[in-house]
């Protein structure tokens, strides 16, 4: 009972954010599906967001990042839409010129 | 709540004093936010004209072109960056929007520089006809969205506005490099790009929101203040998560700036977009992400001067470091957001809550240092760790490019290991800026100097070159540097412009290249000279030895088009000097060839613009 009972820290929720980007780096770095790659991204931004979050509560700690905290989650939001739709589109423009979105196929260019 | 109510009255009014200035509610005064950031409004404005306009049936006939080009044009009117060098007293610096911005020398110039380019680049686009008639309007959409973020880069004085500024420049970039529909390479190099770059904005995400849990702030002189009293105290678990966040930042940043391990989608994006997006890539993408970068390590290694921002207060400095839930104490606080309020937060801080996250040790040469110095000044610890990661990641990237450069077929993927190479040497002065930035401000402000003379000198090189590339592109429909073979005898007024550009690129005395790789290799010796760091000695002489390097790949080309005999199946090409065409290759190339008979008013304008980016 007494795990039930502890008080929540900040660190519980950098756990459940770090969680979320480690999962997130994981994703991209082995799905071969593209829109499994933007899901990691998103998983990494949103550990991120959840971090700010943590870090701008007053009710966890006493020096916070304050308003900024919730603020920067906002426009995280805001631009994690922006840029998941033009990934989306682009996905899509590959799709239409290989017939897959399998990231693999994107072999012709040699980095 | 009658105290409440009024504060928060006082509050708002303060925001809004703060936005346009004292006077009327109509009125804007002219050093108000909004005044100086008159510039990318009128961006703003451009973009959503050209996208309104094509609604009407007068706005189809019109060609978003010329909209574009009074848009951009008169925003470079209205900042008008030559005052620079008349009078730097007008370009103080000064904390905008509440601190989220910073307009001072150094911004005007990146800026200028960019909405130049911004010029420049929309009459190549249009001559080289690279957008068609209906698409034109989406790419200028795209090309001025990108230098509005990019703009914002230059001037970002607060992490979320990098991070805003790395995303608004990065998202119409991807949809730039993919702008060829139905292209097997497009789509490719859109993809790969977008994805790598969204990647890279995510870490780069996560390492400034905990940077921001580390020293409670996001505002960079803030920040450079928390650094310069919690460093000292802290615990190796913290300072491992602090070197941690930097080092997320560093690969958020190294990734626009096409550093080493982030390089790889360079040469990828360039082979498959069109010459046209290389060429906005590698100039404006590289000049501001270099901007963004001094912005960096100046707001976070150095205390900025508190009698200068103290004439602007910063709201959200204050906002931060009080009870965000009564207003009433907030404005109760002094103005000044600098170093004197954070005194009495030098005790303790419990260190439980940044609990270190186990993840792989990333063993960088800076590391170890600032565990070990922690008893000295905070600050001096956090600019020797990024002092030595910049100086490592500029001398990997320099040479790799340059070498990487040597085997390659295709012209824009030789040019882009070429980018990667430049950006690298540009780099080169930053450690340099971090080694004296305390010591001797005004060498360090010289460093910074020197890039931004090399930012300039670069643009007219590389506009130049990816001009040439474009238009032989158009003529012939090859971009492989064999094809080139004999392009002498065809059409040598553009031959010999390109042989120009070439030895400028690798920095033969009297071209502009000369100029620049001698402005940041000066400031590197000079840094070195004064503090005696043994890796600027290295940054050194890695520096020169690159030049010999970059020697060999740009004589090949030059080599292929005026000694080769010309290929007997080649149709005809013709790509006189006087068409429209070459006058705009002589006009970048009478800059790169002459630079140096004036060079002394680019010397004296960026010496006006860094004067006070270190606060001296």
């Amino acid at each position: 009972m007494a795990g039930l009972l502890a008080t929540i820290t900040v660190s519980h929720y950098l756990a459940v954010g770090a969680f979320f980007f480690v999962t997130g780096v994981l994703c991209m770095a082995t799905k071969r599906n593209a829109l499994g790659v933007l899901m990691g991204i998103e998983l990494v931004l949103n550990g991120a967001n959840l971090n700010f979050i943590a870090f701008g509560s007053q009710y966890l700690r006493e020096e916070t990042l304050g308003l900024d905290g919730q603020l920067i989650a906002l426009f995280v939001i805001i631009l994690a839409a922006a840029e998941a739709a033009v990934a989306l589109a682009i996905a899509l423009s590959f799709y239409n010129a290989h017939s897959t979105i399998d990231v693999d196929q994107g072999d012709e260019l040699k980095g | 709540m009658e105290l409440v109510a009024s504060s928060l009255f006082d509050l708002v009014s303060d925001v809004i004093r703060d936005t346009k200035g004292i006077g009327g509610w109509l009125s804007i005064a002219p050093d108000s936010s909004v005044g100086l950031f008159i510039p990318e409004i009128l961006l703003c404005g451009t973009i959503l004209a050209m996208l309104v306009l094509r609604l009407f049936r007068l706005g189809e006939k019109l060609d978003m072109f010329y909209v574009a080009l009074i848009g951009v044009g008169a925003a470079l009117l209205v900042l008008s960056p030559w005052r620079l060098s008349e009078n730097a007293e007008l370009f103080a610096r000064r904390e905008l929007f509440t601190g989220l911005l910073v307009y001072d020398g150094f911004s005007v110039f990146i800026r200028g520089l960019l909405l130049g380019f911004g010029v420049l680049f929309l009459v190549f686009a249009k001559i080289s006809g690279i957008p068609s008639r209906y698409d034109s309007a989406d790419i200028y959409t795209l090309v001025l969205g990108a230098t509005l973020g990019l703009c914002i880069m230059s001037a970002a004085n607060h992490l979320l506005v990098v991070f805003m500024g790395v995303e608004m420049a990065s998202v119409p970039s991807y949809a730039l490099a993919g702008m060829q529909k139905r292209d097997r390479k497009a789509s490719e190099a859109a993809l790969k790009f977008a994805v790598y770059g969204a990647g890279a904005a995510g870490i780069m995400l996560y390492g400034i929101s905990l940077l921001a849990g580390l020293f409670h702030t996001v505002h960079l002189p803030t920040l450079a203040a928390q650094i310069s009293t919690m460093l000292p105290q802290m615990e190796t678990p913290e300072l491992m998560v602090a070197a941690l966040a930097g080092l997320m930042i560093m690969a958020g940043l190294a990734y626009k700036l096409s550093a080493f391990p982030f390089h790889y989608w360079i040469p990828d994006v360039f082979e498959g977009a069109p010459a046209e997006v290389g060429a906005f890539l590698s100039i404006a993408s590289k000049a501001a992400a270099l901007a963004l970068l001094v912005r960096v390590v100046v707001g976070m290694g150095t205390l900025p001067d508190s009698s200068e921002t103290a004439a602007r207060d910063s709201v959200v400095a204050r906002a931060r470091q009080d009870n965000p839930a009564t207003p009433a104490d907030l404005l109760a606080q002094a103005p000044p957001a600098q170093s004197t309020m954070y005194v009495r937060h030098d005790e303790e801080h419990a260190a439980a809550e940044t609990e270190d996250h186990p993840r792989e040790d990333h063993a960088t040469p800076g590391e170890s240092d600032s565990a070990t110095s922690a008893t000295t000044d905070g600050l001096e610890t956090a600019r020797t760790f990024m002092a030595k990661l910049i100086a490592l990641i500029a001398i990997v990237t320099c040479t790799f490019g340059n070498l990487a450069a040597y085997g390659q077929k295709n012209i824009k993927r030789m040019l882009a290991y070429s980018t990667i190479a430049h950006a690298g040497f540009m780099m080169m002065a930053v450690p340099a800026l971090l080694a004296v930035a305390d010591s001797h401000p005004q060498v360090a402000a010289s460093a910074v100097s020197g890039i931004a003379i090399y930012l300039v000198i670069y643009l007219f090189m590389n506009l130049g070159a990816f001009a040439i590339v474009a238009f032989l592109r158009n003529e012939m429909g090859s971009e492989q540097i064999d094809d080139y073979a004999g392009l002498l005898k065809c059409c040598p007024g553009i031959t010999l412009c390109f042989v120009v550009i070439l030895f400028s690129l690798i920095g033969l005395p009297p071209l502009a290249g000369f100029i620049a790789k001698f402005a940041v290799l000066a400031s590197v010796a000079d840094a070195f000279r004064l503090s005696g760091h043994p890796y600027l000695m290295g940054v050194l002489v890695v520096g020169v030895l690159n030049t010999a390097i970059s020697l060999i790949y740009y004589l090949r080309v030059a080599r292929v088009m005026t000694m080769l005999p010309e290929p007997e199946s080649r149709v005809p090409i013709s790509l006189p000097l006087f068409s429209v065409a070459g006058w705009y290759v002589l006009a970048m190339t009478i800059p790169v060839a002459f630079l140096i008979v004036n060079w002394g008013s680019l010397h004296r304008t960026a010496t006006a613009a860094v004067a006070h980016l270190l606060g001296s």
